[in-house]
Parts: C-alpha cells; structure tokens; sequence
C-alpha cells in the first residue's frame, strides 16, 4: 500500500518527496531511482523493528502478555486511542498530526480503487496508522490540510466532539499525547539521561558536561533495566538502519525524553502568556523574535502541504513559546526547519518538549546571541578535517577555501535543507539516539570521505564549492551516508570532542570579545559573552571558589548576586500582605525607600565589581588570545619562509639544469659540425687520392711505353751502332785507332738517353705535384673568396 | 638532439603554472570574484542572488542558515567574463559573528536593504562600517535598494540612500528581485568597478622564466 501511495504521488506531485519536502529538479530524477530502494528499506525496517519491540515488550513485561499483543497487533482502538485517540474517529477533523500527510492525498485516490486496507498486515508499526486510514479516506479533501494538531478551539466545538466523548480517553487532543506503550521501555532507560541531567543542575554539581549522556556514558546497567541493555547493542543497529517512518515521530521522542522533560500545563502557560502578551509591551529582545520569526514562518519549507495556516499556526506557537521559555536562546534562524520538521512528526506539544530537549542539550550554546558552540564546533572540524583528510584540506587551501564556509551550514541547520530529507531524518535518527553532536561531525566527516575525492579534481574555489554542494544535494543513498558516518568515523566520540572543545574555546571567546569591546556602546553587564557563559557553566562552583582570583568564575558570582537581588524584588513585591499589615503607609513608603536605595546601591556597587572583573577578564583572554595568535603567526611565518627557501632552492636548480643541458646541446652541435667537416673533407681527399693513382697509373704506362721506346730506340741505336761498327770495320779495320774514339762516345750517349728518360718521369712527378697543390689552393681559395663576398655585404 | 626537442615543453609548463595557481584564467579577460551580500534579514538578498543566477524569483524563498553559495559568471561588452562566487549570508543578527568568515577576501561586498523598510537601513550602514573597518581596504562595495517594486510602501527615500552612498565612495542602485529590475544592472556596473589585474604582469612574467 505505501508502494501504491508513493507512485501515486510522484505521479502527482513531482515536485515534492514522500515527506512532502520540496525537491530541486535536477535531484528529481535520482529521487525517482531511490524511492524504491526507500520502500523496500522501510519494509525490512519494519519488520525488524516490530520484531525487536515485541521482544523488547516479553522481556521487560513478562506478565503483561496481553497489553504487548494488543501493541503489536494494532487492535486500532487500544494503540490508537493510546497514541492518538482521535485519529479513529471519522469525524472530519483529522488529527492528523504526523507528516504523512500526504498520505491524504493519496488515501482519497486509493479510496476509489477500494483496496484501502486489504494489505494492511504488513508489519505491527506500520499497521498502526494504517489502520487509521480508512477512516480518513472518507472524510474527503477536507481533512488534507489539517496535519497540525491545530488549536483546541476547533477541535472542541464541532460536531465530532461526539466522538470524543466516545473513547474512553478525551484529552485536549491533539496538543500532547504519550507514544504507544511498546517504546515506553526505551523512552524510560533514555529518559534516565535527562533525569541525571536534571539532577546536576539542581545539585549544581560542577562539571562540563554539556549535554545529554551517551549512551555508553549512562549507567544503564546498573539499572533495573539490564535485560534492555543487553537489547542495547540491537536498538543501536536499528537505528543507524533507519526508525521507521510510522514510529519516527514517538521513537524520537523516546530518545529525546520527551516524557521526563514535560512539565504539566506548562506549555499552556506559555502560551497564555504570549496570548496575554500582545496588550504588554513585550521586551527588546522579544519583540525582536518576534517579527524574526514572522519573517521566517512562510519561509520554512514553503509549500509544504502540511504547512498550511494552522500548520503556520502551530509553528509561530511553538517558537514563540520556546524564546518565552528559554530566553538566552530566543530565536535563531534554523530553529524554525528544526521546528517545522519535528510538527510534522508529533503533536504541538510533544514537538515543543522535544524541541526543548534539543535545543537546550543536544545544541546547548549553539543557538544563542554569540553561537559560541557553533563556532568551536567549526574549528574542531577543521581539526578533524586536517587530521584525517590532509590531502584535500591541502587542496582547499590551495583554492583558498575554507573548510568552515561550507561545514559552518552544515552543522547549523543540522544538514536541513542540505542533503535529501530520506538522509536527513536517518542522520537524526542516530543524533537523538546518541543524545549528543557526534553524529553531527561523523556525518559531516562521512559527506567530505564520499566526496573529498571529486573535490581534489577541481580548480578553483567557486568549482569545488559548487561541486560540493551539489554532491551532498544528490545524497540519496541514506543508508550508506549514515554507515560510513558511524562506522568510518569511530574513534569521533564525545569524549574526543570535549578534549577539543576545551581546547578551541578560548580563542573563539577572544575573538568574541574583541568584537563585542569595539561595538559596545554602553557597559552592561549582561553584554559580555564570556560572562554569561561562564555563568552557564561554572554556576556549580558559586561560592566555594568564591574568593576565586579567576575572572570567569567571580563574574559568575557577581551574576548570581545580580539575581539574587532580582528575586529578593520578587520576594518584596509578593510580600504585599505583610506590607499591608504594617500601621503607617508613610512609613511603609519610607521603609520601601530605604529598601530601595539599599538595593540600588548594591546593585551599583555589583555592576562596579562586574565592570572590573570584565576588563580584567578581557585582559586575560586577549592575552592568552595574543600569546597564541603569536605563536601561530610565528610559526606560518616560519613555514613560509621555509617554503620559500625550498621553492628559491628547486628554482636554482632548474636554472642550473638548463644551463648544463644547453651547454651539451651546444656542445653536441659543434662536434657534429666538425665531424660533418671532417667527413667531407676525408671525402675529398679519397677523390684526390683516386685521381691521383689513375695519374699516377696513366704516368705508370706512359714510362713502361717510354722505356720500350727507349728500348727500341737503343736497339736502333745499336743496330746502327753495329752497321756503322761494320762499315767502319770493313772501312778502317787496320786503323785501329780510330775506332776506339766513337767506342767511347756511345756508353756516354747510352746513359744521356736513360737519363733523359728518368727525368722525365722525375719531370712528371713534379708536375702532379703541382697539379696538387694548385687544387688545393683552389679549395683554400673559394671560402676565402665567401668570406670576401661577404666582408663586401657588410 | 632529442633534448634540445624536449626543451620548449618544459618552459611551456613552466609557464602554464603560475596561470592555474592564480585559479585558472585569472588574467585580465577573465575575471574571478569573491562576491559577499550582507544586509538584514528579509531584505531580499537571497531573491537578488537567484534571480540573478537563476532568473527566477519565489516569493517564498527559503531562510538562509548560516550562508550560500552559488557562482554565475557575465560577459562584458568589452569581451572580459567575469565569474562572480557569490556568498549569500544569513541577516539575523546572531548571524553577524560568522559573517566574518564570508567577506574575508571578498573583492566586492553588496549591502542590500529593504526600501520599505528603515530599519533595514541602519542596518546596511552598520555593515558598511563594518567593513571599513574590518573588510579587505581596496574592497568594491555597493549598496542596494531592494523591493523597489513596492514604491507605495517606500519608506526610506531615494536620495538618502544616493547620499549615504556617495558619502563612503560606494556605488547604489535601486532593483527588484520581483520585477528583475535593475538586477543584472547592478552585476555589471560592479564587474566594471573591478580594479583589473595590470595585463603586462603576465608577460613579465614570462620573461621572467625565460
Ligand atoms: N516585493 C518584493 N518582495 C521581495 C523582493 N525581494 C524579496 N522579496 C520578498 O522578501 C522575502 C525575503 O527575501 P529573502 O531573499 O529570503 O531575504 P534574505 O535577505 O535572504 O533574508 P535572510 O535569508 O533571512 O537573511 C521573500 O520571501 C520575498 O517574498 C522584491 O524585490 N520585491
Ligand atoms: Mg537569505
């Protein structure tokens, strides 16, 4: 059936998730993909959580066997009437006071389809308000808008004040009603950290413990209760699965303590009062609330269906009454989301008392005039953020962005408006449970561990912001957001927190200071952040520590002192009786005077002490502030310059480097240059060497041919030489004598011809030789002449 | 020869970094600007920055928890882009003790106040003083006039707001998230107001590498 309602009303309202929450339209799509991961999730939630309560119900009420099977099996006008008794009327007025509102819408159509509770059986939580539907399908549009536990004056004088009468149990409906029996086990083991709370602050027993016990802290054990506390472990994994969606509402108020918190008729009081309120003047700084929170009402989940006139209705009561009851919290925008959304899930009152127990435990100094926890919280995340994630932190300074723009809404609107509302409610779901901010930075830590990667990737500021954003906009899936938050993070708990905490105060309480000193106009005593803090939490140690030269803790007395001035006005005022049995009126005026001018003048003397013990105080926190703000400062400076040290460093040697590989470029160059050279010219001379043999050769065979001339030349010449020896024979043959002459001549002929012949070859030789040296001086000539062209260029 | 190649790579990286630190494209073209709005609460400025980026206007908008954030980046006639990063805070009072946190850097501060409403006026001059003394000193600021729409409900005049304006040396405008008027307007005259970055600074650095 829910399947059926949830596809209804996408079909329907597109816009809107099943909570009736906006949605942007660039998630809407995701939205579509994850809804029915939603509903298959709700289902095993609910089976799971029907099984544990039930087991919950036979352990810790073993007799009453009965009521447990009542609880369970939703017999409508017993579990109703306990929850709601006006839910099982079908009288036009809906009472419904949960946000499932949109449900109306959707039971109207289911209504004509006929099936409206043939599926109902599907587990014992969600039975519960289904039963309830019915009903309601017949009551038509008219009950739509009606989500609000709206006023009791309407409730009461229509006609359906018959049904009323009917059930056994006629309450001013709406306003307040106590959650179904099968969680009270649970509402009373929670219940018991705001009860130990209580007790501190009546004992005034010092300690910083601010807010509600963990559950590790409590000391569940020891309570009659140990057979739930061995459930303990099981509850814990239920709820970081997820509370179902039909007992989110009264399951929150268990972990809140709504119960333990209420006092009776107090919140019709203050709602008389700012009834009464508007013939007073009202104070300052109510006023001031006041015309805040009407600024803020349309502009809390506007369009909502649930947030109709009486649904603004309830809202303006709820916060206007809230700033009445704790008024150094007032109002602080975000309260009205946190508001808006607990309506949705309870009636009026219930949301008013479990708004309380957030605002002033879970939240305490978050909200108020200076958002000093808030802003502690801040810089305790950038140290967590700095320790488990230094890469990205890196790269968000490189941007320039700081780590607190981003987280600083997210932990002030408690992830509202931040991520889907499927995981805001499963994140709070924990948060509640865990009664402190735990949850709060492990989600935180869980959204930059998912994303921190996609981060690092970005370029500059404006980017990574908008990535960011839009990346937790689009967590859809709730249940791993909420296991890597409580699992990732573990060693996140309390006690880590409060160590930073104490650590991070002081310089957020300096820079406080700082601002408030520069903008005071005038000196009041209540002005001062620091004081009033200090007030708050060492309240406990007032006058042991009294002569205390601490400035924090006096200031607390000189605070207590102021008030008990106030009372002891108070206590004047209501003495009038005993005032009027005095005989004289003159001297009552007179006694009256001198009571009064005693008054002023402690006060005056208080306010004195108060100033000095201010300035005092100041000077010692803007020391302390100075004394750190110098170190740190000395410290940066010393990182930077060491940084720049480093950076001048890497510069050099990059200088260096080029230098060394452009002096081997150069170098490489001119030996290719020469190597070039030298090729060419061991070319040229091979040529002239080849030139040279073949001359050499040529030369060769021109001497073989001469000497064979020469040969036959001399054969000639002896062949002659033989004819004339002959002829000269035959001639002159007894003149012996004569014939020895020209014997003679010829050897000395013979040798004139070969060496005629070697001088020739020498002759050849020489002239190679020349041939060699005019071509060298050929090549030695033609750069010479380049180089004379050129010295022409110039 | 192989190295002498590789050479010019590695100078056009080593030109290339000084460029993306500065966040990419922070040269005289195109323009990076931190954006922060302050003024009370309800006075609009959430309606401004969305019809600004979005073009739409909700007459039920959401309150602003803390700040947010959205960029939008405009072209110039003279060719430049500039991206705004706009930082829209919340206007309740408490809220003024984080709001350092946001315009811290910021190059332009935009005080916004509701022209019915004089409260809201005060309130834009205590910011304005607020960042004399505390925001950056060469810091763009203007101040706006928001719901000029609803000239019957005018309540602070239009002179006073040109007076107090011209006094601290700051740029004003009349708009309407409503209507759009003078929305874009205002975003412009503020990126023309933007001190530029000197255009030889990137080549001397260039060189300077070189
Ligand atoms: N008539 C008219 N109404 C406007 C204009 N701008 C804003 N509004 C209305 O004023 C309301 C408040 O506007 P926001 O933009 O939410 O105000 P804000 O200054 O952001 O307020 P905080 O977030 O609380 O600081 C809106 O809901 C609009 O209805 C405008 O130009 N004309
Ligand atoms: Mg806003």
């Amino acid at each position: 059936m829910a399947h059926f309602a949830l596809n209804l009303l996408h079909n329907l309202e597109p816009k809107r998730d099943s909570y009736g929450f906006a949605l942007r339209p660039q998630y809407a799509q995701r939205y579509r993909e994850y809804s029915s991961i939603y509903r298959e999730e709700e289902n095993e939630r609910s089976d799971k959580w029907s099984d544990f309560l039930e087991q919950l119900v036979k352990s810790s009420q073993p007799t009453s066997e009965n009521e447990h099977e009542i609880t369970l099996k939703a017999k409508p006008d017993e579990v109703g009437g306990d929850i709601n008794p006006h839910r099982l009327s079908n009288g036009d007025d809906s009472s419904r006071r949960t946000f499932s509102e949109l449900e109306v819408e959707t039971n109207v159509v289911r209504a004509s389809k006929g099936d409206d509770s043939s599926d109902r059986t599907t587990s014992g939580g969600t039975e519960i308000k289904e039963g309830t539907s019915p009903e309601r399908v017949s009551e038509g549009d008219d009950s739509s808008g009606r989500n609000f536990i709206s006023d009791i004056t309407r409730g009461h004088n229509s006609g359906k004040e018959l049904h009323h009468s009917e059930e056994r149990k006629t309450r001013k409906v709406q306003r307040w009603a106590e959650i179904r029996p099968s969680l009270t086990a649970i509402e009373e083991t929670l219940s018991s950290r705001v009860k130990k709370r209580k007790k501190m602050k009546g004992e005034q027993i010092k300690g910083n413990n601010n807010h509600l016990q963990s559950i590790e802290e409590s000391e569940l054990v020891d309570q009659d209760s140990s057979e739930l506390f061995s459930h303990w472990k099981e509850l814990e994994f239920l709820v970081q699965g997820g509370v179902p969606k039909d007992l989110r509402g009264e399951v929150w108020q268990a972990f809140v303590g709504v119960k333990a918190r209420r006092v009776e008729n107090h919140y019709e009081h203050l709602l008389a009062c700012n009834e009464s309120e508007e013939q007073d003047v009202p104070s300052a700084a109510f006023g001031k609330w006041k015309k805040q929170i009407e600024k803020d009402l349309p502009r809390t989940f506007p369009g909502h269906p649930a947030l109709d006139e009486n649904g603004r209705n309830s809202l303006r009561r709820l916060l206007l009454a809230y700033a009445r009851y704790n008024p150094t919290v007032g109002y602080c925008q975000a309260m009205n989301f946190f508001a808006g959304l607990l309506l949705l899930l309870m009636p009026e009152e219930n949301a008013f008392w479990a708004f309380v127990g957030i605002i002033d435990d879970y939240f305490e100094g978050y909200y108020t005039e200076d958002m000093i926890e808030s802003q502690v919280d801040q810089l305790i995340f950038e140290e967590l953020m700095r320790e488990r994630f230094p890469k990205l932190v890196n790269h968000l300074d490189y941007l320039g962005v700081q780590v607190a723009w981003i987280s600083g809404p997210w932990f002030l609107s408690i992830f509202v408006n931040i991520i889907p509302w499927e995981s805001v409610l499963r994140v709070w779901d924990v948060l509640l449970f865990q009664g402190n901010r735990v949850m709060l930075f492990r989600t935180a830590l869980a959204l930059m561990e998912l994303y921190g990667p996609a981060l690092v990737t970005t370029k500059d500021a404006g980017d990574a912001i908008t990535l960011l954003q839009s990346l937790t906009g689009s967590t859809f899936d709730s249940s791993q957001l909420v296991f890597t938050a409580c699992m990732g993070f573990l060693t996140v708990t309390e006690a880590t927190l409060r160590e930073l905490r104490e650590k991070h105060l002081p310089s957020v309480l300096g820079v406080i200071e700082e601002r408030s000193k520069k903008g005071r106009v005038w000196k009041d005593s209540k002005g001062l952040a620091t004081k009033l803090y200090s007030f708050k939490h060492d309240r406990g140690s007032l006058v042991e520590e009294r002569k205390d030269t601490q400035g924090s803790d006096t200031a607390a007395d000189e605070k207590e002192q102021l008030e008990s001035h106030s009372s002891n006005i108070d206590e004047l005022l209501n003495v009038d009786s005993e005032l009027d049995s005095l005989p004289d009126l003159q001297d009552q005026v007179v006694w009256l005077k001198v009571e009064l001018c005693r008054l002023l003048e402690e006060k005056r003397s208080a306010i004195l002490r108060a100033e000095e013990l201010e300035t005092a105080f100041m000077e010692m926190v803007q020391e302390d502030n100075r004394l750190e703000l110098n170190a740190r400062v000395e410290q940066l400076e010393k990182e930077v310059a060491d940084l720049q040290h480093i950076l001048a460093d890497k510069k050099e040697q990059e200088a260096a480097m080029m230098q060394v590989l452009m002096r081997l470029e150069q170098d490489q160059k001119v030996t290719e240059d020469a190597r070039r050279k030298a090729e060419q010219e061991l070319a040229a001379q091979k040529f002239e060497v080849h030139v040279l043999q073949e001359k050499y050769e040529k030369a060769m065979q021109s001497v073989a041919e001469m000497q064979k001339r020469v040969v036959m030349a001399e054969s000639m010449l002896e062949a002659t030489l033989q004819y004339e020896s002959g002829q000269s024979k035959a001639l002159s043959s007894p003149r012996a004598g004569r014939g020895q002459s020209p014997r003679s001549e010829n050897p000395s002929r013979k040798i004139g011809l070969l060496s005629f012949g070697l001088g020739w070859r020498d002759k050849n030789k020489g002239k190679s030789n020349a041939e060699e040296s005019s071509e060298s001086v050929h090549n030695n000539g033609s750069p010479r002449n380049e180089s004379d062209s050129q010295e022409t260029d110039r | 020869m192989g190295c002498g190649s590789s050479l010019p790579d590695r100078d056009s990286r080593l030109l290339g970094r000084p460029t993306s630190e500065n966040g990419g494209g922070q040269d005289a073209k195109n323009l990076r600007v931190k954006l922060v709005l302050l003024g009370d609460s309800g006075v609009g400025k959430s309606c401004i920055v969305l019809r600004f980026v979005r073009g739409q206007f909700d007459p039920t908008s959401k309150v602003t928890v803390g700040a947010s954030f959205l960029s939008q980046t405009i072209a110039l006639q003279d060719s430049t882009t500039v991206k705004f990063e706009i930082w829209d805070t919340a206007g309740q009072e408490r809220y003024a003790a984080l709001a350092p946190l946001y315009y811290r850097g910021a190059a332009v501060a935009v005080i916004v106040y509701d022209i019915t409403c004089p409260e809201s006026f005060s309130k834009a001059q205590y910011w304005v003083k607020e960042l004399q003394k505390h925001g950056s000193p060469d810091i763009v600021m203007a101040l706006v006039g928001n719901k000029a729409d609803l000239l019957e409900k005018r309540e602070v005049a239009i002179q006073d707001g040109i007076d107090y304006a011209d006094k601290n040396g700051m740029f004003f405008i009349e708009t309407s998230a409503k209507t759009a008027d003078n929305i874009n307007e205002l975003f412009e005259e503020i990126a023309k107001r933007l001190p530029r970055p000197p255009v030889s600074s990137d080549v001397a650095s260039q060189t300077a590498v070189r």
